[in-house]
């Protein structure tokens, strides 16, 4: 990706319109981080979305929405009752890159090492995007293949709108890393509905030691209806084997990959638990 | 004098700031990629994609047609001279194995051609340009492989050869062989209550510093080469550059300017005979920087070695036997291999006071990246398998580790056998210890860490356990009779100093050690200290940095030279005072009478020297070369959390105590200290090349993982005083000792966590979770 020009439109639709004469030659920039993994030398166009007003975070009925342009640090940073996205975005890279890293940048284009794809699938969020009118999509269709392809017919990111939860529901995550500011070797996040002292509904995503983020649908079914307790998210922790293609990275086996997110997915449910059951914040 | 022979120092044992603290907090123009001209040439280098290939042929006949091309060097155009690329002391214990390009290629990242180009765009453009085939030949992916019956001969070259007379059989991809005995070391095992017979295995590691290889020649208007360049070793670099153009020295100039970190990398010469030779050939600056991937690659790195410990202790606590046999893998090319390899006993073995001992190294070629220096070397390596194998003595006999090692551990006024055995390249120096403040190291260690809380691994349980570990270490200082340091010192006429001085300032602080070294002798300030270093036509010669020597070699250099110009200050003050010279002294930038009633300032001797009466250039200078290398110590702590379920470890609290003698700068000293302990740190836990056929696979800093401040653990640094009395001031030396702790440190916590015992590292978290299953409770 070799940026020959600049162009700043003035409103979101002008935005699109760039982008659909650009076609291929377009390249939306946000906070730009993502570039640095993008090194073939086709020439594009930069257009910026990051005066379009992208940038925010609201509570709006259930959900918290997060407009595509805001920096992850503005994330990590916000405070509101029973709120959870903090807690991956401190984990991701630098103060600097999270800085200028956004939300959108980092789900528009899912390179397999990244955290918010699983945070946003165990969430059940929902991508905003905008072809002349905005609609909402599911992070289950979402998330199914890569989410670059939406993209090339112009359309636009705007903002992600994730559940706000509720009293009886929890959420936990892990990033286990070799040094602070390096990719995840397993990325796992998990979100418990719990009804009294068992689990409604759960739903449990994984990344980085697999291709591309996914839900682990073998360890969800292993939860419902189940205590939330260590041994049953133990046993459905076991259940990830079957789940994804689990890949040695940095020198580790594939089986080490696949052990080292049991562990993660059995600390991310007790995170969850212990956040359903109404933790300190 | 009082009791404390540093009490009265005024400069030494002062933090002072440093000298370039300025000049690089505002950004001034400082390195060498800051004084590339606009119009310099860009170099870039056509590297071996093959681990072991013969050129058959190559075309670069479309290169030299592309835009902005200026010039293409290949093996058909450039001089065939046999060469090493270590900058060491001449002539080298290290092959001639290298030549600025070879038809043959010997780890992915060697040479193959180069390109000087108006920008570095049209340079790539032009090396896709280049046409090359290869013959694939077998390549040799492991020490293991290298010395086995039948092996691919790397270097099959006639011209490889040693200029000096050491074991060098290439046929065999034999490097380097060298060995001591002591004693009986095979009757010292059979006297032993209790024998160990271990074999660890240590890694290759980058320097990683943050300024890459960088190189920049241009010719001068007299029509000589300047070379400004990243370089630990500047007379080094213009010999070897000289050597590999087949031109005189007299013809180069080599300045170093600041320089943005070595750790040993920069001792060799790896980009400046290229520049030097495009300069030649197109009259115009060249300047080449490599990226971080060719860092990895193509830059040197610390040898892997395998270290096998064999040794025997009795009831009591004796130490019965030691041996030590070492295989080390040097890579393509033979630079430092011996040298590194005769560290690992010479700074190892001495350690413990035992009679009988053995020590065996051999180097091997292979077809993976080259090794070189690297802050400790061979002492880095060797201690990991000699403190884990310490700590397992101790155990057998029941005695506690720490015990172990106040009992064993030399101490002041004794020698080793092995000091007069191994140098480099040649018999060491017989040498008994002067300093030695590790007893003291040991107890302030200790208690920083809370060893009296330690508790035995079959006592602990959970997913999370709590370990201590600890380790001695020992280094050396110079090279005695191979280092030669030299420095000069002129008075202006405001009473500030020219301190010219070969050494080497890579990042380090050594300049302002070296000026506060000189201030102290000259009875002045070390603000009036102007240092210039180094630059092969303006400074005195000296080997470079390396070997722990700066502040003990040249930091002496640079006392005497003072000492020279403090004689002539002296006697013109006198005249100036008409008093005689035994009846003045120099005291806060004066010549004073002894009563002190009478005195003049250092401006006004420089003024009258200068201007008045008798002129003559005040002016001291000195060189000096070391009779002993006096070993600083260390002890290292640490305590660790293990993850029993995941296997990682967390680093909870890590405890460096140092003697270097006496700290010229305590907080340069303190930097050093946590610095070097870091950097164990990080080689020891997450520090790894992997490979695919020979091909790293993780050459970039998002795959290669480097402990920056965000993951610092709580280091606190403990500066424990000696007085080392062949030191400038007391000091010994600090740089290299504290990189050695953390892997035999953190191996001897994890298994007083867990009960595991692992013989290799990284520690990464797979590995020590297997450890971690295979123990029986």
């Amino acid at each position: 990706m070799k940026l020959c020009e600049f162009i700043r439109p003035a409103s979101l639709p002008a935005a699109r319109d760039n982008l659909r004469e650009l076609g291929a030659k377009g390249m939306i920039l946000a906070g730009g981080t993502a570039l640095h993994f993008m090194q073939d030398h086709t020439p594009v166009t930069a257009v910026d979305i990051t005066r379009l007003g992208l940038s925010f975070i609201k509570h709006e009925g259930a959900f918290y929405n997060i407009g595509a342009t805001t920096p992850l640090a503005d994330i990590q940073r916000y405070r509101a009752p029973r709120w959870a996205m903090h807690e991956i975005c401190r984990r991701i890279s630098t103060h600097q890159i999270r800085n200028i890293s956004t939300l959108g940048g980092n789900i528009c284009r899912v390179f397999p090492w990244a955290d918010l794809p699983v945070v946003l699938l165990a969430m059940d969020a929902r991508m905003v995007i905008y072809s002349g009118k905005e609609t909402e999509f599911p992070a289950d269709e979402y998330f199914k293949t890569q989410p670059a392809k939406r993209f090339l017919g112009g359309d636009i990111l705007t903002s992600v709108k994730v559940p706000a939860l509720q009293a009886h529901h929890g959420f936990g995550s892990i990033k286990v890393v070799r040094t602070e500011a390096s990719f995840a070797m397993v990325t796992i996040a998990a979100r418990l509905e719990l009804d009294g002292a068992n689990i409604k509904s759960a739903r449990v995503a994984a990344g980085s030691a697999i291709p591309f983020p996914r839900r682990l649908p073998s360890v969800e079914a292993a939860l419902v209806g189940r205590e939330a307790a260590t041994a049953v998210f133990q046993e459905a922790a076991g259940k990830a084997g079957a789940d994804a293609p689990w890949r040695g990275r940095e020198g580790m086996s594939p089986d080490y990959s696949r052990h080292l997110a049991e562990v993660s997915i059995l600390d991310a449910l007790e995170r969850a638990a212990t956040f359903a059951r109404g933790r300190a914040e | 004098m009082s009791q404390d022979p540093t009490a009265n120092f005024k400069q030494v044992n002062h933090s002072v700031t440093k000298v370039d603290a300025r000049q690089l907090a505002l950004g001034k123009p400082s390195y060498v990629a800051d004084f590339a001209p606009a119009d310099a040439l860009v170099v870039k280098m056509l590297w071996s994609p093959h681990p072991h290939a013969r050129i058959q042929s190559i075309d670069v006949s479309d290169a030299e047609k592309m835009p902005g091309v200026k010039a293409v060097l290949w093996h058909g155009n450039v001089p065939r001279i046999a060469h090493c690329t270590a900058g060491q002391g001449f002539p080298e214990p290290s092959p001639y194995d290298t030549f600025m390009f070879d038809t043959k290629v010997r780890f992915v990242g060697d040479r193959v051609a180069a390109v000087a180009a108006e920008t570095e765009e049209q340079a790539l453009a032009a090396l896709a340009r280049i046409k090359v085939k290869y013959e694939i030949l077998q390549p040799v992916l492991s020490i293991d492989e290298a010395m086995a019956d039948g092996a691919p001969v790397i270097h099959d070259e006639p011209e490889a050869h040693v200029p000096i007379p050491i074991p060098y059989e290439p046929k065999k991809n034999l490097v380097a062989r060298v060995g001591c005995e002591a004693g009986d070391f095979e009757k010292g095992l059979k006297e032993a209550d209790f024998a160990f017979d271990d074999t660890y295995e240590t890694p290759y590691a980058q320097h990683c510093p943050i300024e890459p290889y960088v190189s920049l020649a241009q010719i001068d208007s007299a029509g000589r080469i300047v070379i400004t360049t990243s370089t630990q070793v500047p007379f080094h670099c213009r010999r070897i550059v000289a050597q590999t153009l087949g031109i005189p020295v007299q013809k180069i100039r080599v300045i170093k300017p600041r320089i943005g970190g070595g750790f040993g990398s920069k001792q060799e010469i790896l980009l400046e005979d290229i520049v030097a030779m495009f300069a030649l050939r197109t009259g115009r600056p060249c300047f080449w920087q490599f990226t971080r991937e060719e860092n990895f690659r193509t830059g040197r790195t610390r040898h892997p070695i395998r270290v096998r410990i064999r040794a025997g202790v009795k009831k009591d606590g004796t130490i019965t036997a030691i041996g030590m046999d070492c295989w080390n893998n040097t890579g393509a090319y033979g630079g430092h291999g011996l040298t590194v390899v005769s560290c690992c006993g010479s700074k190892v073995l001495p350690l413990y006071r035992c009679e009988n001992i053995h020590f065996l190294g051999k180097v091997y070629y292979t077809n993976l990246p080259v090794g070189g220096a690297y802050r400790g070397f061979g002492a880095t390596q060797a201690f990991f398998g000699m403190e884990s194998t310490v700590d397992k003595m101790a155990e057998a006999i029941g005695m506690d580790p720490l015990k172990f090692r106040q009992l064993n551990h030399i101490k002041s006024g004794e020698g080793s056998p092995v000091f007069a055995a191994l140098g480099e390249g040649k018999e060491g120096v017989p040498m008994t210890v002067g300093s030695c403040a590790l007893g003291e190291c040991i107890v302030k260690g200790a208690e920083a860490i809370g060893w009296k809380n330690r508790a035995d691994w079959r006592r602990k349980s959970g997913r999370y356990r709590r370990g201590i570990g600890m380790a001695a270490l020992m280094q050396g200082s110079s090279i005695p009779h191979i280092d030669m340091g030299g420095a000069s010192i002129k008075i202006n006429e405001d009473g500030s100093f020219n301190l010219l001085v070969g050494a080497t300032d890579l990042g380090t602080g050594s300049d302002t050690v070296l000026a506060q070294i000189a201030a102290e002798e000259l009875a002045t300030t070390t603000d009036k200290m102007i240092v210039y270093s180094s630059d092969t036509d303006m400074t005195p010669f000296d080997v470079g940095a390396y070997a722990s020597s700066t502040t003990y070699l040249s930091g002496e250099a640079a006392r005497k030279a003072a000492a020279d110009a403090k004689r002539q200050i002296l006697h013109t003050g006198a005249e100036m005072l008409n008093l005689p010279e035994d009846q003045v002294v120099c005291k806060d930038a004066h010549v004073q009478s002894r009563d002190g009633q009478h005195k003049v300032s250092y401006s006004d001797i420089a003024c009258y020297s200068l201007y008045s009466k008798n002129q003559y250039q005040i002016i001291g200078t000195a060189s000096h070369i070391t009779q002993k290398s006096p070993p600083p110590f260390a002890a290292h702590f640490a305590e660790i959390e293990v993850d029993t379920w995941t296997g990682n470890i967390k680093v909870l609290k890590y405890v460096s105590t140092i003697d270097c003698g006496t700290a010229v700068n305590p907080a340069l000293c303190e930097g050093q200290t946590e610095g070097g302990t870091l950097n164990g740190i990080s080689y020891a836990l997450t520090e790894q090349y992997l490979f695919r056929n020979g091909r790293m696979t993780n050459a970039s800093f998002t795959d290669y993982h480097i402990f920056s401040m965000r993951d610092k653990p709580p280091i606190q640094a403990i500066i424990v005083p000696s007085y080392e009395e062949t030191g400038p001031f007391g000091a010994k030396s600090v740089s290299e000792i504290c990189i050695n702790g953390p892997a035999p440190v953190f191996g001897n916590a994890i298994y007083n966590a867990t009960g595991a015992r692992l013989n290799e590292f990284p520690f990464t978290p797979e590995k020590v979770l297997k450890a971690i299953q295979a123990v029986k409770r």
